[in-house]
């Protein structure tokens, strides 16, 4: 017990420290533009923490981005730079879409296929870039952003043209009721269990089996990896594809698991910077899948509780740019870990 | 090692101090701010649609009118700008917890399902949507508190403001063409095809038979090849260029002198080239653009004929919507047809104010309709007109506004310039057409006449087979 808190003592003292550092450059950028940042941070907080809906709207914006966070950090734990999440959210999306809006199943059944259909699709849209990354060498960088826009415009021609909502141009089908998960209060629904459950599955997978350790061994070291007789073409597909789920996941969360559109829209505003959001949420929680349920949290509580600080009549603009520096000064030093080990210290 | 770890226990105690201090503070800041309150200002809120600040049309409008009741009430807006979809409830809420906001306003037909979520949850509160359907939500889904008496959705009669501007464009046609020139047709771009939409389509067609009737009673004849020519139909129920259905005994119709498309997009601007280039090759006149962001690329369209022909002004024109659109390019657009966003939200002010809105909504069924000649309990409330010279000050307010926000230009030139070559462009054409559009919109205020309201398939249907 006390091994495990002096370990986590340096991260959790780094965190707090990058806390302060990002707040304060938020109040900076607000007095420079003549606003008052305490009243502004205390409404931040007031509206975020200290009101039941607060806490339940700041938990429903966490819970997309604990998955995407998780997709970006076991690539990283498995040595790639996955930043494929934010396209296979969107398939996730549309695939949820589908099944929850076009097709009629007994309850409970129809929001258990759902899910997985969300997940495997989210997951099968990552193999071009494990099969490119394992058989040509194609930086994972390159495929990922790539695929990314091809599924933004795929999901949208299919939205324009044969999953709208007849009468409701700007968006797609909504789930039917019996896809729906059940809602707790505000925008939360039960849906945040899966996402926590699928987190901790994660969590074992790769600190409980031999697979796990695989992966985590090629992250850490690839050379010994490969000593010991690691598969990589397997580690490779193994990493996206569960990524893959993850990203799929946070997709249909937005479609059976957020009320009230209980849908996507043609715009695709409601799951467009999922993926990107999720790796501040993955390095602010060190990469680990337990860090990332609170880094996802606070998070939620910034973009949600950002319009109590426009309430007050902050710039729009400037609450993310506000957002953005507190953002970059949490994940500043596990980016600068990951960059040491990657170019400084060299493989 | 030691030495390292010293430092970092002051470094803990040192962040734990500052962090107490910092929640003791807010602590305090809160319980301080809910003390003893004096006599506070009325708020409203304004929440934006996705197309947030600086769109030059539905919400700058909006944001536009809560400026005048801030005003004209002594009143305090406060704006709110979704970013995303998800941020529509949560904007709402904001607004509907402070004690001091009475009204929350929605900025647009996509708000709708949040109104009905936050509007119930806040009984207290009132709630106003622009263009919005929430009622017929609630209908539909709570149909034991149908209607929802805090709640009012704040439509036009779009159909009436795109006669008038069907008029102006027929009869431009009709001009041009006794000075020699060949304008068969006017032309409408559509954005997907909606029931909204339809009235827009058939109130312009309506509009244009309406104005060629006009022209043969003025002048004794048909108005030049747009009301005489035999292309637009013949055969038993055709007589002089005009349609005689066997549905409308004795009454004949100028049908087939609008072109039409629906484009099935409200932001490919592409989309609004394609579809106005070859309308102008045929030989409409004007073009309506009723596809929001799409009117730029009738624009573009209209740009290219002018620097090929070396035009300084039209024809060909375009014809605006929602705002006035008139000073996007001088001299090429004839005339707007505006739906008054800005008024849909000073009169919810208004009658919010006056302890007049609930009594509106039972009156109404949470719907209130804006439009030509509008009386709400005895106040005039009009939302719908074609633009003029008069107004444009305004909207070349809001262009400049908007370049403040957005940082980029956004006005072709100076204000004053803009103001004369549109006074100019519309002294060069007849100014019996501009009685022609003041007579159509009394006569639509005194009920003389009435524009068809299209609003159901069999409805659009029947309009579509006279009007073509």
């Amino acid at each position: 017990m006390l091994g495990t808190f002096s370990k986590l003592k340096k991260p959790i003292l780094e965190t707090l420290i990058a806390i302060l550092i990002g707040f304060i450059g938020g109040a900076v950028l607000m007095i420079i533009f003549r606003y008052d940042p305490i009243t502004a941070y205390v409404a931040l907080f007031q509206g975020t923490l200290l009101s039941v809906d607060g806490i339940f709207e700041s938990l429903a914006n966490a819970v997309p981005l604990m998955l995407t966070g998780l997709t970006f950090a076991i690539g990283v734990r498995s040595g790639y730079f996955n930043v494929g999440a934010e396209g296979q959210a969107y398939i996730g999306a549309m695939g949820a879409v589908v099944l929850a809006g076009s097709i009629s199943l007994p309850p409970g059944i129809h929001v258990l296929a759902t899910t997985l259909f969300a997940m495997i699709v989210g997951a099968l849209w990552s193999l071009p870039v494990s099969a490119l990354k394992a058989w040509r060498g194609v930086h994972e960088v390159v495929s990922t952003i790539m695929l990314n826009w091809i599924a933004l415009y795929l999901v949208r021609y299919l939205i324009e043209y044969y999953y709208y909502e007849p009468g409701r141009a700007e968006r797609a089908l909504p789930a039917l009721p019996t896809a729906r998960y059940d809602v707790i209060g505000a925008s939360l629904t039960t849906f945040i269990f899966v996402a926590i459950g699928f987190i901790v599955l994660t969590y074992f997978i790769l600190w409980r089996t031999t697979l796990g350790y695989e992966l985590r061994l090629t992250g850490s070291n690839p050379e010994a990896a490969r000593y010991v007789g690691v598969n990589y073409v397997k580690i490779v597909f193994l990493n996206f594809f569960i990524g893959g789920l993850a990203a799929g996941l946070a997709g249909a969360s937005q479609v059976i698991g957020r009320p009230p559109a209980w849908t996507i829209y043609k715009t695709l505003g409601n799951v467009i910077n999922l993926g990107f959001n999720g790796i501040g949420v993955a390095l602010i929680g060190r990469n680990h899948p337990f860090g990332i349920i609170f880094s996802s949290i606070f998070l939620g509580i910034l973009l949600y509780g950002s319009r109590f600080m426009q309430y007050l009549g902050v710039d729009p603009d400037l609450t993310v740019a506000i957002n953005g520096i507190i953002v970059l000064s949490l994940s500043l030093p596990e980016l600068y870990s990951i960059i040491r080990k990657h170019i400084v210290g060299g493989r | 090692m030691r030495e390292i770890n010293a430092i970092t226990k002051v470094g803990v105690i040192v962040i734990t101090i500052i962090l107490i201090i910092a929640v003791v503070g807010g602590v305090l800041y809160w319980y301080t701010s809910i003390g003893p309150a004096a006599p506070r200002k009325v708020k409203i809120a304004v929440v934006s649609d996705i197309g947030g600040r600086g769109d030059l049309s539905f919400n700058d409008m909006a944001f536009k009118g809560g400026d005048e009741a801030e005003r004209d009430f002594g009143i305090e807006m406060v704006e709110l700008v979704s970013k995303v979809e998800a941020d529509y409830v949560p904007n709402l809420e904001i607004g509907a917890k402070d004690p001091d906001v009475k009204l929350i306003v929605g900025v647009g037909f996509l708000l709708s399902d949040a109104l009905v979520q936050v509007a119930l949850k806040y009984p207290d509160k009132n709630f106003a949507g622009i263009d919005t359907y929430s009622q017929e939500i609630v209908k539909e889904k709570y149909p034991d508190k149908y209607p929802l008496p805090n709640l009012m959705d704040i439509k036009f009669e779009e159909h009436k403001g795109s006669a008038l501007v069907g008029a102006v464009g027929c009869l431009l046609a009709a001009y041009y063409n006794e000075k020699g020139g060949s304008y068969p047709y006017i032309g409408g771009v559509f954005g997907i095809e909606i029931p909204v939409l339809w009235k827009f389509e058939i109130g312009y067609k309506w509009g244009c038979d309406w104005a060629l009737k006009w022209y043969e009673k003025k002048f004794g004849r048909k108005a030049p090849i747009i009301g005489e020519d035999s292309r637009y139909g013949s055969g038993p129920n055709w007589k002089d260029g005009m349609y005689c259905p066997p549905e409308t005994p004795g009454q004949c119709w100028y049908k087939g002198r609008v072109l039409w498309t629906y484009t099935g997009t409200f932001s490919d601007i592409t989309k609004g080239y394609e579809a106005a280039k070859p309308m102008y090759a045929k030989g409409a006149i004007a073009v309506y653009n009723i596809a929001g962001p799409l009117g730029l690329g009738i624009n573009q369209a209209v740009r290219e004929i002018a620097e090929a022909r070396g035009l300084k002004m039209g024809p060909p024109f375009w014809i605006g919507v929602d705002a006035n659109q008139d000073w996007i390019n001088p001299g090429f657009v004839i005339v707007s047809m505006m739906k008054r966003v800005d008024k849909g939200v000073y009169y919810a002010t208004k009658l919010v104010l006056e302890g007049k809105f609930r009594d509106v909504v039972k009156q109404y069924n949470g719907v209130l309709t804006l439009g030509i000649g509008t009386t709400v309990m005895g106040t005039p409330m009009e939302g719908i007109s074609a633009s003029t010279l008069k107004d444009l000050d305004e909207f070349i307010q809001m262009g400049i506004e908007a370049e403040k926000l957005v940082g980029k230009k956004v006005l072709p030139m100076s204000p004053e310039e803009i103001k004369s070559k549109v006074k100019e462009m519309r002294e060069s054409v007849a100014s019996w057409i501009w009685d022609a559009l003041a007579e159509l919109e009394d006569k639509i205020r005194k009920g003389e006449v009435e524009v068809p309201l299209a609003f159901t398939k069999d409805a659009i249907d029947y309009w579509r087979n006279i009007l073509g």
